[in-house]
């Protein structure tokens, strides 16, 4: 009895639990990228960047801004929502988590798509946050979409009422 | 008696394990249901969200009617009664040169000129004598899209306005009205259009002197010159002075970084 709490129980909390590391880890990169892109951008300096003015162009090409605001501070806010998703527990939580995750996949595939065929520059920034969302879309979906780790849970509870009503009825 | 207990038992587990797949199948219509409405809406979210980059992010392009007096008058403003030769501003004598090297499709090159500290230099040093600035024409941002053909038409359209010393006043509009980038907006309605914009600017000579084997030679020798120093993006911006040479940094610099580079050099 012990045995299969230790190892049925803890399974799914470890599985839950390792994808909620992962996705806070992944927004906090994402909070660094665009924290760092918005400061650049208010405060006027330089990013740096390893291809030779690529990121300059990028971040001030027209898409860098949707209407009058940087692209990188919706992309924090984004990141900030994910993390924050993650304190509401349950189905409200990882709805919450997804939705912004998969905001943010489509919207970065369709910036890097402006990158590679009109702008014809590309900023690392903004690729590495594409990569970040990318996984956090594709985490924030496995977590919506684990039918599997509730099921056994659930028929768990149901056999073990089953059995000790079997029991009650014995003893009686 | 054990027999009918034990049916019971069996009977209930049946109901049991069959309410159980209902539920699980409940459970996961709804959130089969759930995860096709968040993707759903998604896509409606970031549909919206393309429809204003593309469409309200930046227009640009040709203006006209009131819009466009409205920016011919501001460039007036801001370059009156500063001496122009071709593509130099400022006074011959100046102790310092800022030679820029532009693309007119650039778009950082459009905010260095129109948001960056240029405005301000203008305004104080360049009008007060300090300093001359000497445009010069290096593609990049329309070799990366419609290409060098494009690149010479745009950049000889200024060079000859700068034969009737009015360079600089299409050099600012041409930013200020940029188009779209990769829309292929610069054509012959675009630049006449831009040149109808030019107070004071003789047309018909301005369409003979764009035919000036001349300044074709000139976009060349400029983008040779850059070659040779190394530029590899615009805006490159040099100054030169008595004490030498200095290049901002930043891409876009900042009125105060400009100043600096004017300081290092004089």
């Amino acid at each position: 009895m012990s045995t299969a709490v230790s190892t049925a129980g803890p399974r799914s909390i470890s599985l839950d639990g390792k994808l909620r590391i992962a996705i806070g880890v992944l927004s906090v990169i994402g909070i660094g990228i665009g924290g760092y892109l918005t400061y650049t951008h208010y405060a006027g300096l330089h990013v740096l960047c390893l291809s030779s003015g690529g990121c300059e162009t990028v971040q001030h090409s027209s898409y860098s801004k949707l209407g009058g605001i940087p692209v990188a501070t919706l992309g924090l806010a984004g990141y900030i929502g994910v993390l924050f998703s993650l304190a509401i527990r349950g189905e409200l939580g990882r709805a919450l988590g997804f939705g912004l995750a998969l905001v943010g996949f489509l919207f970065s595939m369709y910036l890097t798509y402006r990158e590679a065929f009109t702008i014809h520059a590309y900023c690392q920034w903004c690729l590495g946050s594409a990569a970040v969302m990318t996984l956090l879309a594709i985490l924030t979906a496995i977590r919506m979409l684990r039918f599997e780790a509730a099921a056994p849970a659930a028929s768990r509870k149901q056999v073990s009422r089953a059995e000790r009503r079997r029991q009650m009825a014995g003893r009686r | 008696m054990a027999s009918r207990t034990k049916q019971k038992e069996e009977a209930r587990a049946r109901r049991l394990e069959e309410e159980r797949a209902r539920a699980e199948r409940a459970r996961r219509d709804r959130r089969l249901r759930s995860v096709g409405a968040i993707v759903l809406g998604a896509i409606v979210v970031v549909a919206v969200l393309i429809i204003v980059s593309s469409g309200g992010g930046k227009k640009g392009g040709l203006q006209t009617g009131t819009e466009a007096s409205a920016t011919s008058t501001a460039v007036n403003g801001l370059l009156a009664g500063i001496p122009q030769s071709g593509a130099t501003l400022g006074s011959p004598n100046a102790p310092v040169t800022m030679t820029y090297y532009g693309d007119y499709e650039c778009p950082v090159c459009q905010a260095f000129t129109l948001q960056g500290g240029f405005p301000q230099l203008i305004q104080n040093e360049v009008r007060q004598g300090k300093v001359k600035v000497v445009y010069k024409s290096f593609c990049t941002a329309t070799c990366n899209g419609p290409g060098q053909t494009v690149f010479n038409t745009q950049q000889v359209a200024g060079l000859a306005a700068g034969k009737q010393n009015l360079f600089w006043q299409f050099t600012e509009l041409f930013y200020r009205e940029q188009g779209q980038e990769d829309t292929g907006y610069v054509n012959e309605a675009y630049l006449t259009g831009l040149a109808r914009q030019i107070p004071g600017l003789n047309l018909t000579k301005w369409q003979t002197d764009r035919q000036d084997a001349s300044l074709a030679t000139q976009v060349a020798a400029d983008a040779t010159a850059g070659h040779n120093i190394g530029v590899n993006g615009t805006p490159t911006l040099i100054f030169q002075g008595p004490k030498g040479q200095a290049a901002p940094n930043a891409a876009v610099p900042t009125y105060a970084q400009l100043q600096q580079a004017v300081k290092q050099v004089s």
